[in-house]
């Protein structure tokens, strides 16, 4: 397709009447729905060898590593790169590992229970809280009823469902961050307040997670996940675990969930 | 399915503010058959320059609400350093996280899915009562209301009166 004339060869002539804010955003509007189109929000089982034709022949550090990850994981899941993928790939894969798990599955329901309540006293607005809780729950008892994981598949994907599913978890994290304001204010950057940082970086759609949202995701559920770190150095990848309990002299116990980082995103992990 | 979750929530917001008015102001859609189309009515907040007033606008939300914010337009005339001249108001709890076009400082709130129609309109409520002149979307009205006080509150005066008779 030919450009367009007016958009892309004229020369660049400022126009200080013209809003540019506005076509950025038109711009990343069009970026997000390309890859809405193109990316389930959770993809189906996927083999490493399918993963592998991701990198070029050349790439021989991300191939070395596919190599290692081989070893150890029998199956992965890719999630949509949103900014919500650490917050959507947990969700699904911890909830998948309840469909096996009864008593996991009982004390899930009893910590989320208990969330609300501490929620709205930390001065979340009631009303819209309930709402993505209601949610939230009907979502959980999917596990139950019975579940299947074509059921959570199907749920994770609808947009609507699984957005409403993310949010929530997003109030968990920041809820035990301002619950726990003294553990955390020293890891926090920028001279915020841990209010402020929720308010920023965790409770909005889209914005990325870091070290401090998992560690936080992981005492809050009490749900230990592991994370395998994919990037340019060395030969393996970095499995590093997150657990709900902070004494140092117990192993570590089995991840619940785990997840492969490559830079700025999250997928989800199978292991043999 | 994303839209249903929408529209469920605005439907529970718009029964509940109809059973139980909150102080300062009322909602109600501005067309019976379209939710994400709401018209408010703002009272001027008591002991500021807007007490009197009935200022309507139109709060309009998008598809992908509660995880994007909707916009906020005054139809009554306004004159405030944090409403544009078309009436668009401009405060950092309607902005999306990373739309910085009015550079707030980093600490500002930001949209948040948590946030209702009951919330943003006491946003815009207190808004009224304390302008922030860091960030005018009315530069104008910024300066009159930091240089020329005394103009600015006869400028609001008039908008107070006009509110009214045109309701």
């Amino acid at each position: 397709m030919e450009p367009r004339s007016d958009t892309v060869q004229e020369d660049f002539n400022y126009d200080p009447d013209r809003n540019y804010d506005e076509v950025i955003m038109a711009q990343q509007r069009i970026i997000e729905k390309e890859i809405a189109e193109s990316q389930p929000l959770i993809s189906n089982l996927l083999t490493f060898d399918e993963i592998v034709e991701e990198y070029s022949d050349e790439d021989s550090v991300y191939r070395h590593k596919i190599e290692d990850l081989k070893g150890r994981y029998k199956n992965m899941r890719k999630t949509r790169g949103d900014g919500n993928c650490f917050f959507r790939a947990f969700g699904f894969s911890f909830l998948e590992k309840l469909l096996q798990d009864a008593d996991g599955y009982k004390s899930f329901v009893d910590v989320v229970h208990k969330s609300k309540d501490m929620l709205i006293s930390l001065g979340f607005p009631q009303f819209t809280l309930e709402d993505f809780y209601d949610t939230f729950v009907d979502i959980v008892k999917q596990v139950e009823c019975p579940g299947t994981v074509e059921k959570l598949l199907e749920t994770f994907n609808d947009q609507g469902l699984s957005d409403y599913f993310v949010v929530y978890l997003r109030l968990l994290v920041s809820g035990h961050l301002q619950a726990n304001e003294e553990s955390y204010i020293h890891f926090i950057d920028g001279e915020r307040t841990v209010r402020q940082f929720c308010s920023q970086e965790v409770e909005p759609m889209g914005r990325e997670s870091d070290h401090i949202h998992i560690v936080a995701l992981t005492k809050a559920l009490q749900v230990p996940i592991c994370v395998e770190y994919m990037d340019r150095e060395g030969l393996a990848c970095n499995a590093f675990n997150f657990n709900p309990s902070d004494a140092t002299d117990e192993a570590d116990p089995k991840p619940t969930v785990t997840l492969l980082y490559r830079p700025g995103h999250y997928d989800i992990l199978y292991p043999l | 399915m994303a839209l249903e979750q929408a529209s469920l929530l605005l439907s529970r917001q718009l029964k509940e503010l109809n059973k139980s008015s909150v102080d300062g102001f009322s909602a109600g859609l501005i067309d019976d058959d379209d939710l994400f189309k709401w018209e408010i009515v703002i009272y001027g907040p008591p002991e500021t320059l807007y007490e009197g007033g009935m200022f309507k606008a139109h709060l309009i939300f998008p598809r992908e609400y509660p995880h994007r914010p909707p916009k906020m337009k005054f139809v009554s005339e306004m004159w405030h350093p944090n409403i544009d001249q078309e009436g668009n108001v401009c405060i950092s709890i309607l902005h999306e996280p990373g739309d910085d076009k009015y550079g707030y400082e980093k600490a500002a709130e930001r949209w948040l899915p948590v946030h209702t129609v009951e919330t943003i309109c006491i946003s815009v409520i207190s808004m009224l009562a304390d302008p922030n002149d860091e960030s005018p979307a009315n530069v104008d009205a910024a300066k009159m209301w930091r240089e020329n006080f005394e103009e600015f509150k006869k400028r609001v005066t008039r908008t107070v009166r006009k509110s009214i008779e045109e309701l």
